[in-house]
């Protein structure tokens, strides 16, 4: 999706948010991961943790570490050790709501750092990858986003966690919104107003050029649920947060099987792989979403 | 004719619900600053205890109501709105100090002022204290606390705070000795949210604020005394350790 962006004319930071750092080994070599990921800690550190651990240890503001360069896109690698950044978001989280300025200093660190990194490279999207969870880290990073996307697996699973996300979104916004009154003045704050601009059914298998049937009876469903459970519930604090009709699907991702593992162990974007039909396809695919990502951000 | 018009009812209708909706907001706020109150050093030794509580909303329905019948009967326009409401009205959330005798409120206002510099609060009215008695007055301005006359007999110090520039959201503070709360609770249960119509309970009111003046008045001396004599004791020690000294 980045590449697909960047292949647009558009600049964009990738943001390896998850402890698993799934997205740094798919763009860095495995013995540069490796190396990175040992030092970490030290002054040459350079992952996301190498950024925020000053905070997290409440020794001091954030290292503005550089972002490595990966072809036409930009990467803030993942760290193992973010995990112990997130444990501390719990407590920074809690401490707002008592108009403590370590609470804020925590809860928008990595907003901080982003946003600096952001301004300095003149970036046009920021995409975060995140573990599927609901837990503090992900809390901070919707809450700075300006957009979110919602990728739906066609299945029963996927759609009944709908219901979870809308109503912890709709929670979050809330609770930000009391710690953003009753902060101290000049406090830096997360903006806490993260727009829905669409969803992307995902993982289903194809026949003959069309979604196949076990998949596609899910559809429907997705298109519904989305509304009502995401949609409906963020309309309710603020019409702004859902902004888009009912019909706010912005491509279908299928299930590229083979072309998937391929492009992870070659690092490249998926129409870089397999045939040129599935590459002429799958860039298709691709550029069309980025065309509306653009399209709704603007 | 019914006292209030169907537009009226509906106004004060939809400020006490913008009210129910947004107080969780003030409750924070509330918690937020006793925290911080509790963990002053310099209010510690002087806090006897704190009370504090968010307005009901059905008292709020009956002071707006109470409001717009003294606007009609003066002929002038009901301001409060939804949209002030928390600006408007400055005792949606109230925190109170309860302490021992009077000169503790000096005490209490520099360490409250701490507090709001180290805290970020803005102070936004106050303090002032609100006293019928000429002896207080007196008082209250040599600590440089403005005084405000106070026919129903209430007294008690005043400061409302917000936690920024931006918001409308305040808290209002009380600081009062426990002799002036026992005339405040006894007047609050008689008279509020409705003013009693006996004569007899009014007077023992009156009086009442009189006697519990002067229990405010005696702990002071008692205190008075108590420190007087322990610098008189210290006086003596250091004189002693002196002469010991000097041997």
């Amino acid at each position: 999706m980045a590449e697909a962006l960047a292949v647009l004319g558009k600049r964009v930071l990738l943001v390896d948010s998850d402890p698993q750092c799934n997205l740094t080994s798919y763009l860095i070599a495995p013995d540069v991961v490796d190396d990175m990921l040992d030092a970490s800690e030290s002054d040459a550190g350079a992952t996301l943790w190498s950024a925020l651990k000053p905070v997290a240890d409440g020794e001091g503001d954030i290292r503005f570490v550089k972002p490595k360069t990966i072809g036409s896109l930009y990467l803030l690698p993942g760290d193992i050790l973010l995990s112990k950044f997130e444990q501390d978001l719990h407590q920074s989280w809690g401490d707002c709501f008592h108009r403590k300025i370590r609470g804020y200093r925590g809860t928008t660190a990595l907003s901080t750092l982003v946003n600096h990194i952001a301004a300095e490279k003149n970036i046009d999207f920021i995409f975060y990858d995140s573990g599927p969870n609901i837990g503090p880290l992900n809390r901070v990073i919707l809450l700075d986003c300006d957009a979110f996307i919602v990728p739906a697996a066609c299945d029963s699973f996927s759609i009944r966690a709908f219901k979870t996300l809308g109503q912890t979104l709709s929670d979050w916004i809330t609770d930000w919104k009391t710690a953003v009154t009753l902060a101290p003045d000049n406090v830096y704050l997360l903006p806490g107003k993260p727009t829905l601009i669409g969803y992307i059914p995902q993982r289903f298998r194809v026949y003959a050029d069309n979604v196949s049937a076990d998949y596609s009876k899910y559809l429907p469903r997705i298109d519904r649920h989305i509304s009502s459970d995401i949609g409906a519930v963020l309309k309710e604090i603020d019409t702004a947060l859902a902004p888009l009709p009912f019909q706010s699907r912005l491509g279908l991702v299928k299930d590229f099987g083979r072309l998937a593992a391929a492009a992870q162990s070659e690092g490249v974007p998926i129409w870089e792989v397999g045939t040129p039909q599935e590459r002429s396809t799958s860039k298709i695919i691709f550029r069309n979403i980025a065309e509306k990502i653009i399209e709704r951000t603007k | 004719m019914a006292e209030f018009t169907s537009k009226e009812r509906r106004l004060i209708r939809q400020i006490v619900d913008h009210y129910r909706e947004n107080r969780g907001i003030l409750g924070t706020f509330l918690q937020s600053l006793k925290r911080q109150v509790l963990s002053s050093k310099i209010l510690k030794p002087h806090i006897h205890s704190l009370s504090w509580r968010m307005k009901d909303p059905n008292h709020l329905k009956d002071k707006l109501e109470r409001k717009l019948r003294d606007y009609k009967k003066q002929k002038k326009k009901f301001v409060i709105t939804p949209q002030n409401l928390f600006v408007k009205i400055n005792d949606l959330a109230g925190l109170r100090i309860l302490h021992l005798y009077t000169h503790q409120v000096d005490a209490i206002s520099r360490g409250l002022k701490e507090l709001f510099a180290e805290e970020s609060y803005r102070l936004i009215q106050g303090p002032t204290a609100r006293t019928w008695d000429d002896e207080s007055r007196t008082f209250f301005k040599s600590i440089n606390i403005k005084t405000k006359r106070s026919p129903s007999l209430y007294t008690s110090v005043h400061y409302v705070i917000k936690p920024n520039r931006k918001t409308k959201y305040t808290c209002e503070i009380q600081v009062r000795t426990l002799m002036e709360e026992v005339w405040g609770e006894v007047d609050h249960r008689i008279n509020y949210p409705h003013k009693t119509g006996s004569l007899a309970c009014r007077e023992q009111i009156a009086a009442l604020a009189r006697a519990t003046s002067s229990c405010t008045r005696l702990v002071d001396s008692i205190f008075r005394s108590h420190a007087d004599a322990e610098a008189a004791l210290n006086r003596k020690r250091k004189a002693r350790r002196k002469r010991v000294g000097g041997r």
